[in-house]
């Protein structure tokens, strides 16, 4: 307990020793600081310990050094470490949550303080103070109340800011008016004595000097309505006292500084006069209430209004008389309800009239009413007397002008030395001459310009008459030679030619000669029309004269778009015939849809097509390149196009693919052609009648095919022109064993002559590419190797794919080592990335196959060499002699492998050629 | 219980409702491995990661600009891949919960995504009618291949061991084989919006939007067993299989979930089957090794496990 609380309470008297002024009430819960700990605010600090802090309790001031007044990172921005600023934080993935960052949210409480109080609207002093403003009303009461004591409300006065007028009354002071008048032009003295007929007539002795000014209206007070922000009853004063609510008292008055002088007392109150003096007890307040009342009477007695002040002394009639009738009652005997009036008008009742009856042939005319009328403000009377004369274009009014050249000329100026107007003055005169020899030339170049501009936007015939446009012969004459727009209608050509040649052959504006006549059920005017368009049509589609027109192709087919038919669809019978050949096409597309609906699925609703899986795809699916016969649907398709000798030797065999090329060739068909390799790119499209892929290609779907489809020959005969047979012999192993397999040499051997006989081994891009045909043997015989060793090869479906063996066994091993690299690789990744499944780690420790050792380096250099190769064998197809490190590398596989082997014979290559290909490669490990 | 012929019951009793989704819910799956785990996808544009045995979410996972329309866990359930109405593809990261890569290419919104077995291709199939394929091991922006067979939207794909299943709103299921290079293209004739096979690949589940589940035989495409009787023509509903593959559940538009012995076709019990969803169902997964979990996704928000009472 501290010194002061004791003291206290000694001072109430209160034992501090007794148990009860110790007694301790907090028994539960967290437990208040111990009174004696906290801050003795009275308690002397030295100076170096005081501590300025704010409201809050903030320390605000800090050292010079350590940051100054307001600083650091508590109080305001910053940081910890000071005033680092913001690392720059990437809001991108929260635009959707950023909004628009207001100043506020960088104030503290402090600032959003001044902050609001900068914010209050109302400006106490900006009001206009001539009227029913609160404020004047509080002035003015002010100033009743203290009428007695003018000196004090002068002084008062004077102390009180000037009032600040509002921009309505400073303008209106700036127009001559002046507080305490009214507004509105000024008024003689007889009307403003009029306007003021209840007020003192001290001026009478001036009259005769009034009477030559004008006089400032009077002032009209503003009615102010009062806000009725209660919900008492009308005519209810809350702090009415009871003698007052029975009824005599007039409450509003105990209100009378806040009533307003120009309102309510008439109407709400029974302000009559006797009422005045009887419950006087409070003088102060009687004293008030009844300036209150005097300054309404005053203000009730003078025709005081703006516009209508007679009407509104009318009107104030039964005010006035109300206090009389104040005990009205209903017909029914109760009593009027405090406050208002009977009504000595009955109710009227509007007035009804029929409508009158228009008579049955009657137009509204607006124009007859009009002019019926003849003292009109806004006719413009000097138009009726005269001619006006017809509007001018804009092109005519300013003709109507005389230019300043005109005028110059008139005047007998010199003309000023113009600027050069057209492109021809920059032109050479060698040019211009040209030019105008070009002109000359032309066949009467000017004279179409005449009736192009020719039909106007108002149509020069009349009605119902048969006009012919005009036309040029020339253009006639052209127009037949040049484009004829109408060719898909042979109907409307015929016309237009004759019509053309009518033109041609016009010689005078007349109309015989016309070779045609509106069409039956074509009126006149829709001849016109038509000629009209023929004409224009005509003007545009003649052909170009002269230099330009060997500049520009001209369209085949112009109106080639849809037919639109207007109106309503009436279905034609050559249209009806047409959808019923759709809906027969689309019922013979359909037999799978009625498969369906019959439930017949299986053969009739599969439709199988070979595909072919890219490399990468298969090698990530763990799946052997599948030998896809693509060509056998390109066969089908354009076995007669592509390859007719072909067919014909082999008209059973569709899908024998290159073999009949083969045999084709052998045949001395020589060199294959580009041709035979068709059918492949374009065999999808081959499917479907009509799809996105031959879209495009009109008619001929082959068409551009060649170029699509283009596919290198193969590699062997670029060799077997361009490769050197040194070359051959000094390349490594594996290039010579594909050239082996590859090269047609001159010993006759078979040309495709290392076939893999099916198996998969194939990639795409080889697949398909047909075996040089170079060889003499047309019956040649598959060398049997490996797995197809016991087959029987058919000739007819077996397809010679070139893959060297290299790459063959390279891949196997791959294939292999895929396994074995994905387990690693899998093993790494489950080990390297969390998973949230743990369970899902299946893979135990294992070690992958054994590193190679140093010794074999040098060969797995020499392999990545290798490798390197064949990929650029694959892209570049012209092949760079080998690297000297290759060349003299030991290579313990034959240089040459003879191709007739024996069927195992596969194995044993691929041992011999195998030391380096049996070990890991480096690729492998990379 | 006495053994009886038949399936084993659905699992009818609800187990959880997994309800942080803000609108429907396209997709439910469940993680790999023991499938302790199950993420969804809906039109909030979030994927959400849950525990479904109590019910609580794990984790958001919200980069998508559009609605979320498949989903797919790898095999070592530390990514999984998400698409929908964004055109791209996000790989996301399991635990750091961000996109690890995102694979544009598809001009229009994706419908399924697919993982092969160990995560090293990308299946996507677009409104475009493509299904492309993305190489997940390289960082080639450009897919594999593009299977540009369809001629309409493709819905639904299933990357199996060796082949992949697409079923496309023009009615056909096509089976892309990767071993015999060839595509066999099944017509069933009304727009496919879920494919299924089964374990051995030799059939496969196809829903179609004229409310009827197929069997198929995926060898032949021949018709082994129709199952009708639910609702389902507008929405894409997914179809499975039970446990054991012996029977067949797929959701409707009604919100009930319906189930079929799948030799007969005969309705399992409760026939109708009572209303779990307000709104339609999106997608039925059962679990891949529990005999008595399901999970069912729903338009109306909600993500409800299925179990049986233990």
């Amino acid at each position: 307990m501290t010194s002061r609380l004791k003291r206290k309470l000694n001072d109430l008297g209160v034992d501090t020793a007794s148990t009860k002024a110790n007694e301790s009430f907090c028994l539960i819960g967290t437990p208040l600081p111990p009174l004696e700990k906290s801050k003795d605010t009275g308690e002397f600090v030295p100076l170096w310990k005081q501590e300025v802090r704010d409201e809050k309790g903030r320390r605000r001031l800090h050292g010079a050094f350590t940051g100054g007044f307001s600083a650091g990172y508590f109080n305001t921005v910053g940081s910890k470490e000071g005033w680092t600023p913001s690392t720059f934080v990437s809001s991108r993935s929260e635009r959707a949550k950023q909004k628009a960052v207001r100043p506020e949210d960088f104030m503290d409480e402090e600032d959003l303080a001044e902050l609001r109080e900068s914010r209050k609207l109302v400006d106490e002093h900006d009001e206009m103070d001539f009227g029913g403003t609160e404020a004047e009303l509080r002035r003015r009461a002010g100033a009743e109340s203290a009428e007695n004591d003018s000196i004090a409300s002068a002084l008062e006065a004077s102390f009180a800011p000037a009032p600040k007028d509002s921009v309505g009354a400073r303008i209106l002071k700036k127009m001559g008016w002046r507080l305490g008048q009214g507004v509105g032009p000024r008024v003689t003295y007889a009307q403003r004595k009029a306007q003021g007929a209840g007020l003192p007539a001290r001026e009478e002795d001036e009259d005769e000097e009034a009477k030559k000014h004008l006089f400032p209206r009077r002032d009209t007070p503003v009615l102010v309505a009062q806000k009725k922000a209660n919900f008492h009853g009308l005519g209810y004063v809350p702090g009415m006292r009871l003698e007052e609510s029975v009824g005599a008292g007039d409450g509003g008055r105990g209100k009378g500084p806040q009533l307003s002088e120009g309102f309510g007392l008439g109407a709400l109150n029974d302000a009559d006069d006797d009422d005045v003096d009887v419950y006087g007890g409070d003088i102060g307040r009687r004293g008030r209430t009844q300036m209150a009342y005097d300054v309404t009477d005053l203000d009730d007695d003078g025709h005081i209004a703006i516009g209508s002040s007679r009407t509104r002394s009318v009107a104030r009639g039964p005010d006035n008389r109300a206090p009389a009738a104040s005990n009205q009652t209903f017909s029914d005997g109760r009593p009027v309800l405090k406050g208002f009036l009977l009504s000595d008008r009955p109710v009227s009742e509007d007035r009804w009239f029929p409508l009158s009856e228009v008579p049955s042939g009657w137009k509204p005319n607006p124009r007859r009413v009009w002019e019926s009328d003849k003292n009109k403000e806004n006719v413009d009377t000097t138009r009726q007397g005269r001619d006006v004369p017809p509007p001018k274009t804009h092109a005519e009014w300013k003709e109507s002008f005389m230019s300043a050249d005109q005028r110059g000329s008139l005047l007998g100026e010199t003309p000023l030395p113009s600027e050069p107007r057209s492109v021809f003055d920059y032109i050479s005169q060698k040019d211009r001459e040209r030019l105008q020899n070009i002109r000359n030339t032309l066949p009467e170049a000017a004279a179409p310009s005449q009736p192009e501009s020719g039909p106007s936007p108002v149509a020069p015939y009349v009605r119902g008459e048969l006009y012919i446009p005009h036309l040029h012969p020339s253009v006639a004459k052209a127009a037949l030679q040049g484009f004829q727009p109408f060719t898909t209608d042979p109907m409307k050509q015929s016309r237009y030619t004759a019509f053309l040649h009518f033109q041609a052959n016009r010689v005078d504006s007349s109309d015989v000669g016309l070779g045609l006549g509106p069409l039956p059920g074509q009126s006149i005017d829709d001849f016109n029309k038509e000629l009209e368009d023929y004409a224009k049509s005509a003007t545009v589609f003649k052909p170009l004269s002269g230099a330009m027109a060997g500049r520009f192709r001209s369209a085949v087919i112009v109106e080639n778009g849809p037919k639109v038919i207007e109106g309503l669809h009436t279905p034609d019978l050559s249209e009806m015939k047409d959808e019923e050949e759709q809906k027969e096409e689309e019922k013979s597309e359909d037999p799978k849809m009625g498969a369906v609906r019959m439930g017949l699925y299986g053969p009739m609703t599969r439709e199988v097509q070979p595909w072919q899986p890219t490399r990468l795809l298969c090698k990530r699916f763990g799946v052997k390149d599948p030998e896809v016969d693509m060509t056998s649907v390109a066969a089908s398709a354009s076995a007669d196009i592509a390859t007719p000798t072909a067919a014909a030797q082999a008209p059973l065999q569709i899908d024998a693919g290159p073999s009949d090329v083969a045999s084709a060739g052998a045949a001395g068909v020589g060199f294959v052609s580009t041709g035979t390799m068709e059918g492949e790119g374009g065999d999808a499209s081959r499917s479907g009648p009509r799809n996105l892929a031959n879209i495009g290609l009109g008619e001929d779907e082959d068409q551009g095919r060649d170029t699509l489809t283009y596919k290198r020959p193969a590699m062997d005969i670029f060799k077997a022109i361009f490769a050197s047979d040194e070359e051959d012999n000094t390349e490594d192993e594996e290039v010579d064993e594909k050239d082996v397999s590859k090269e047609p040499d001159s010993t006759g051997r078979a040309g495709p002559s290392q076939p893999t006989s099916g198996r998969s081994t194939a990639e795409p891009s080889v697949l398909s590419a047909p075996p040089p045909i170079d060889g003499t043997s047309a019956s040649y015989e598959p060398p049997t190797n490996g797995a197809s060793a016991t087959e029987k090869v058919d000739l007819a479906s077996f397809k010679p794919t070139f893959v060297p063996r290299s790459e063959r066994d390279s891949r196997k091993e791959r294939d292999k080592e895929v396994g074995k690299d994905k387990k690693d690789k899998k093993k790494k990744s489950s080990k390297a990335t969390l998973s949230f499944d743990v369970e899902d780690d299946g893979f135990g420790p294992s070690l992958g196959a054994p590193r190679p050792k140093d010794k074999d380096r040098e060969r797995k250099k020499k392999r990545r060499k290798e490798r390197k190769e064949e990929e650029e064998d694959d892209s570049i197809w012209v092949e760079a002699p080998p690297p000297e490190a290759v060349k003299t590398l030991p290579t313990d596989a034959p240089t040459d492998v003879p191709m007739e082997k024996s069927p195992d014979d596969t194995n044993v290559v691929t041992k011999e050629a195998g030391p380096p290909r049996g070990r890991k490669r480096a690729i492998d490990f990379m | 219980m006495a053994p009886s012929r038949g399936p084993a019951p659905l699992a009818r009793t609800l187990h959880q409702t997994l309800q942080n989704h803000k609108g429907a819910v396209h997709v439910v799956r469940y993680a790999r491995g023991a499938a302790k785990y199950v993420l969804s996808g809906g039109q909030d544009r979030t994927v959400r990661l849950w525990n479904p045995d109590v019910g609580t979410e794990i984790k958001k996972y919200a980069a998508h600009g559009y609605e979320v329309l498949a989903l797919s866990v790898s095999h070592d359930n530390a990514k999984f891949a998400s698409a929908g109405g964004d055109r791209s593809v996000f790989l996301w990261d399991v635990m750091t919960g961000a996109t690890v890569r995102r694979i544009a290419g598809h001009m229009a919104k994706i419908f399924a995504v697919e993982f092969n077995e160990d995560a090293s291709v990308l299946a996507s199939g677009s409104y475009d009618s493509t299904v492309r394929l993305w190489d997940i091991r390289s960082q080639n922006r450009q897919p594999i291949q593009t299977l540009e067979d369809a001629r309409d939207a493709v819905q639904t794909l299933h990357v199996g061991q060796t082949y992949i299943l697409t079923g496309s709103v023009d009615g056909h299921v096509r089976t892309y084989d990767l071993r015999m290079g060839e595509l066999r293209a099944d017509f069933i004739g009304y727009p496919v919006a879920s494919v299924v096979p089964s374990q051995d690949g030799q059939t496969y589940l196809a829903a179609t939007l004229d409310s009827h589940v197929r069997l198929m035989d995926a060898q032949t495409g021949k018709l082994l067993n129709d199952f009708t009787g639910h609702e389902n023509a507008a929405y894409r509903s997914r179809a499975c299989f039970g446990h054991g593959e012996a029977s067949v559940i797929m959701g409707d538009e009604q919100g009930m979930v319906w189930a079929w012995d799948l030799l007969d076709a005969s309705v399992l019990q409760p026939n109708p089957p009572p209303k779990v969803h307000h709104k339609a169902i999106t997608w039925v997964e059962h679990h891949p090794i529990e005999p008595s979990e399901m999970v069912t996704a729903s338009a109306d928000g909600t993500v409800k496990v299925w179990r049986h009472p233990s």
